[in-house]
C-alpha cells in the first residue's frame, strides 16, 4: 500500500514535470511572429557579421563572399517583413520576449520606411561589394546607420 | 555676524586634480558626442574615449585616498550635519572661499565620478548591434546580461547630463549670485579661502 501511494506520488510528479514544457511550448500567434522575425534577423545577422568584419580588417576581405552576402541582404530587405509583426507582438504585450516598441504600430510608416533605408542599404552593398575593400567600407557603413536608425527609434534596449 | 578671518590665497587644486579635471572633461564630451552620433567609422574612437576615463577615474580614485588633503574623500566628504550647515549659508551673496571642495559641492563631484565609473563598467560589458562591435568585456557575459549592460550603459548616460549641468550651472551660480570665480582655480590651482 505504501510503495503504492509512493509510486502514484512519484507517476504524478513526473506526468507534472514532463507535461508542463509541453503546455508552455504552445506558441501564441504573436509569440510564432516573434520567434520568426528574430529568426529573420539572426539571417541578418549571420550575412552581414562577415562584411563588419571585412570592413574592421577582422577577416580577409572576398569579392565572392561579400556579393553572396551583399545579395542574400538584399533579398531579405526585400521581403514584405508585415506578417511578422502582428498588433499585440510588442514588448508591453510579450515582455521577456520581445525589444519591439509599441510605437512601431502607433508610427507604422516611419517603421516601414527604416525598412526601406535598410533596402537603400543593401542596394549599396550589391554595387560595391564586389569591388574591393575601399568600396564595401562605406557600404557596411551604411548598413550600420540604417541598422541603428531602426533600433534606435523602434526597438528597446533590453527585453 | 559670526567672526571671519581674512580670506588668503593658496593652492588648493593641486596639478593632478587639474589635470585628471581638464582631461576627464575632454574624454567625456568627446565619448558623449561620439555615442551620441555613433557610426561604423566613429565608434571606436568612443571604445578609446571610454579606455581613456576609465584609466583617468581610477588615477582619480587612488589620488582621492592618497593626495593631497582637498583631493582627499576624507576631506572632502563630511557629513549630513555640514551638509545642512552649508546649504543653509549657500544662498548669502559673498563667497564661500571654501578651502577645497564645500560639503555640499562634493556630493556632486563624487556623484559624478560615480555616474561616469558606472558608464565605464556598463561600456566595458556592452555590445553594438548596428555596428557589430563588442567591448572588451563584454564577450565573457551571456547574451541576455550583455544586453542588461548595454541598457543600463544608456541609462546611465541620461543621468550624467543632467548632473553635467547642475555642476555648471553651480559654477554660473557662484560666480554671478556669490561673485566667486571656481573655474579659474581649477586652472591655475590657486583659490582666496579662508581658514577656520
Amino acid at each position: 500500500m505504501r510503495t503504492l501511494i509512493m509510486k502514484s506520488v512519484a507517476a504524478l510528479a513526473l506526468t507534472a514535470t514532463v507535461s508542463a514544457p509541453i503546455a508552455m511550448a504552445a506558441d501564441t500567434a504573436e509569440e510564432k511572429a516573434v520567434k520568426a522575425r528574430r529568426g529573420y534577423f539572426q539571417v541578418v545577422l549571420i550575412n552581414a557579421g562577415p562584411l563588419f568584419g571585412m570592413a574592421k580588417g577582422d577577416i580577409d576581405y572576398d569579392a565572392e563572399a561579400a556579393s553572396t552576402a551583399a545579395a542574400n541582404l538584399d533579398a531579405l530587405a526585400g521581403m514584405n517583413v508585415l506578417n511578422m509583426y502582428p498588433a499585440g507582438s510588442d514588448k508591453p504585450s510579450l515582455p521577456g520576449k520581445s525589444r519591439a516598441q509599441d510605437k512601431i504600430w502607433s508610427d507604422l510608416d516611419g517603421f516601414i520606411g527604416k525598412f526601406q533605408d535598410f533596402g537603400k542599404a543593401t542596394d549599396g552593398l550589391v554595387a560595391a561589394a564586389g569591388n574591393g575593400l575601399d568600396a564595401l567600407r562605406p557600404a557596411v557603413g551604411a548598413l550600420g546607420a540604417s541598422c541603428k536608425g531602426c533600433h534606435d527609434n523602434y526597438r528597446d534596449k533590453d527585453f | 555676524m559670526s567672526k571671519v578671518s581674512e580670506p588668503v590665497r593658496e593652492r588648493v587644486w593641486d596639478p593632478l586634480v587639474r589635470i585628471v579635471h581638464w582631461s576627464l572633461v575632454i574624454t567625456v564630451v568627446a565619448g558623449f558626442l561620439i555615442g551620441e552620433n555613433m557610426s561604423f567609422a566613429n565608434i571606436g574612437w568612443h571604445f578609446w574615449m571610454g579606455y581613456a576615463t576609465g584609466a583617468l577615474l581610477l588615477i582619480r580614485i587612488i589620488w582621492g585616498f592618497v593626495g593631497p588633503a582637498p583631493a582627499r574623500f576624507s576631506h572632502m566628504l563630511t557629513g549630513p550635519r555640514q551638509v545642512i550647515d552649508y546649504a543653509k549659508t549657500v544662498r548669502k551673496r559673498s563667497p564661500s572661499h571654501w578651502p577645497g571642495h564645500n560639503p555640499l559641492g562634493a556630493l556632486s563631484a563624487v556623484a559624478l565620478w560615480a555616474v561616469l565609473a558606472g558608464l565605464v563598467i556598463t561600456g566595458l560589458c556592452s555590445e553594438s548591434e548596428d555596428f557589430f562591435e563588442t567591448a572588451p568585456l563584454a564577450g565573457y557575459l551571456p547574451s541576455d546580461l550583455r544586453l542588461e549592460m548595454t541598457g543600463l550603459h544608456d541609462d546611465l548616460h541620461e543621468i550624467l547630463v543632467p548632473l553635467v549641468f547642475l555642476h555648471l550651472g553651480a559654477i554660473a551660480f557662484y560666480h554671478f549670485w556669490k561673485r566667486e570665480n571656481l573655474i579659474r582655480p581649477m586652472i591655475t590651482g590657486w583659490k582666496w579661502v579662508r581658514r577656520d
